[in-house]
């Protein structure tokens, strides 16, 4: 586990010199169901990955973030400010829910010119355009968003949440339904954003996807915050972890007692037939499996890692 | 009021087939003024005006108009999730709550008052029903500001706003104001009738009431402003729905 905080102060922060975003023991419950528990971070500019299995909490806190939803405990900042029951703090911050609802007689050019009126700019044309020319949707812009694909859609969502250059973005899932060449060019703008000086924040439960993106990261899981802070510390974490594989071989009772006098493996199991072997490492396991069979004779027919879903992940984070 | 949130609200409202639907309904009260014209002898001219208004506009088509744009234009958006777009902006929630209801009232208005003035005079004018057209005509006018603001506030309170707004039109309104006089003070057809009755001057008889026309007034304006409350307080505190 890293530490608790990854915190900068952001060169573009109009309110104070704090963190940026600031969330002090906030929990949020419905009921007796507990979607967020205790969770406690403070980041400044640059991206930020918020990482999770589906139903993990990321939407609750983002939401929360957003001044959405009111914390039931705990307290949530921006710039130093409550987002709960403060609408002037939409000034600063622009969230891109994960619900594809857009008023779909609109067309992407009106939308995201009411986003930019909404936000009484200046010039509201002149920010709507830009927005659109940053999403890369001149082309379809004059088209009602009802026609839209989800892809278009998400990027008409992304103009309207930066219409007004806001130095928080919050996205829900911001890469759902495009396709890659739009997810690397919307990656390639999050990233300029933040080496503007902005702060992103981003959920997925997609590992790849913020491990291609983001510097930091906050592991959430079963409304916990798992673990956060540098992604490569956190990700030799999950590298590391104990593994579990299945295997059958032609010998699985001599190959069990091979296996366990490695230190590498620390627990074998022989039940009904099927041998199942703990190991600390899982490229060390691969490279001592096929030896110790091949040393003792012994065939192999199947291999098997049983824990390898993004969920065991995370439960495991969330253990250690 | 917020200019932008008016307009695309409106373009919203009228841009789906059940206002097409409701610009129907508001259509009926004319063809049956005219059934009765051609075909009816009564001398009574401002009896008929007065029941027909009452029975077909008062009761059945200003409730439903204000309830279908009243409920839509917010509790719509705030379902479906598009109301998040007004929410995170810099814009003080009684700004967007009267935005709305200035167009769920204005298109109530569009809609019931040129058929609350045509169906009055299809069937009285000539026969002594003129005052009582235009009264109703005038009275229409509030009643659908309270009736349209008192939706917009159900449904920023509840997300079945449809039927709380239904058991309120027919069972308060259409059968226990008539039963008990206490309810008919939070009636607002009981409002309209009032204002309908003083509005024609002694025509006005013909027009039957539970309230006088001057309680009839402040208990709207109360109405008006307790409602408006609601859907401010109700907005400002409103919670997007998670799937988590």
């Amino acid at each position: 586990m890293t530490a608790g905080s990854s915190t900068t102060t952001s060169p573009r922060a109009p309110a104070s010199s704090g963190p940026a975003i600031e969330l002090s023991r906030v929990s949020r419950w419905y009921g007796n169901v507990v979607a967020v528990n205790e969770v406690s971070f403070a980041l400044g500019p640059g991206v930020t990955g918020l990482l999770g299995p589906n139903g993990a909490g990321k939407s609750t806190l983002l939401h929360m973030m957003a001044g959405l939803l009111r914390p039931s405990q705990g307290d949530v900042r921006i710039h130093g400010r409550p987002t709960w029951h403060d609408p002037a703090i939409y000034r600063e911050v622009g969230l891109v829910p994960e619900r594809e609802a857009v008023h779909p007689y609109l067309t992407g050019w009106q939308f995201a010119l009411l986003n930019a009126q909404l936000q009484r700019l200046p010039d509201p044309a002149a920010a709507a355009a830009k927005a659109i020319q940053t999403v890369d949707l001149g082309d379809v812009q004059h088209r009602q968003i009802g026609t839209y694909s989800k892809g278009m859609r998400q990027r008409a969502k992304i103009a309207a949440a930066l219409v007004h250059e806001p130095a928080v973005l919050l996205l829900d899932e911001p890469f759902n339904g495009m396709d890659p060449r739009q997810r690397l060019h919307m990656m390639e703008l999050l990233r300029s954003m933040a080496a503007a000086g902005r702060t992103i924040l981003f959920s997925s439960h997609i590992l790849e996807e913020v491990e291609r993106l983001a510097e930091n990261v906050l592991v959430v899981y079963a409304g916990r915050l798992a673990a956060s802070g540098d992604f490569r510390e956190i990700r030799r974490l999950m590298t590391d972890r104990p593994h579990t594989f299945t295997v059958r071989s032609s010998d699985d009772r001599r190959l069990a007692s091979r296996l366990v006098a490695s230190p590498s493996v620390f627990g074998v199991e022989l039940v009904d037939g099927m041998l199942t072997v703990r190991a600390s490492e899982f490229a060390a396991f691969t490279v001592l499996l096929p030896r110790a069979a091949r040393e003792s004779g012994i065939t192999l027919f199947e291999l098997r890692p049983t824990d390898e879903s993004l969920e065991s992940v995370f439960a495991y984070l969330v253990r250690r | 009021m917020n200019w932008p949130i008016v307009v695309v609200t409106l373009r919203g409202a009228l841009g789906r087939r059940r206002t097409f639907l409701v610009a129907l309904l508001a259509v009926v009260p004319v063809l049956i003024a005219a059934i009765i014209r051609v075909g009816g002898t009564s001398t009574d001219g401002a009896a008929l005006t007065a029941g027909l208004l009452d029975a077909l506009l008062v009761t059945t088509v200003l409730p439903l108009v204000a309830l279908v744009f009243g409920t839509g234009v917010l509790g719509s958006e705030l379902d479906d999730g598009t109301a998040v777009y007004l929410l995170l902006k810099p814009i003080e929630r009684w700004r967007i709550v009267v935005s709305k209801a200035a167009v769920a009232a204005g298109i109530t208005m569009a809609l019931v008052v040129p058929s609350t003035l045509l169906a009055g005079l299809v069937v009285g004018a000539g026969r002594g029903g003129e005052a009582i057209a235009i009264g109703f005509t005038v009275a229409v006018l509030p009643g659908s500001l309270v009736y349209a603001v008192g939706f917009v506030a159900l449904s920023v309170v509840t997300s079945r706003a449809l039927i709380a707004g239904l058991l309120y039109v027919f069972i308060w309104e259409g059968l226990l104001a008539g039963l008990f006089a206490g309810t008919a003070l939070f009636s607002v057809r009981q409002y309209v009738l009032a204002l309908a009755g003083w509005l024609a001057g002694s025509d006005g008889k013909a027009i039957k009431s539970s309230v006088d026309a001057q309680t009839a007034v402040i208990l709207a304006v109360v109405v008006l402003a307790v409602a408006t409350a609601i859907a401010i307080r109700r907005l400002a505190s409103w919670e997007v729905r998670t799937a988590e």
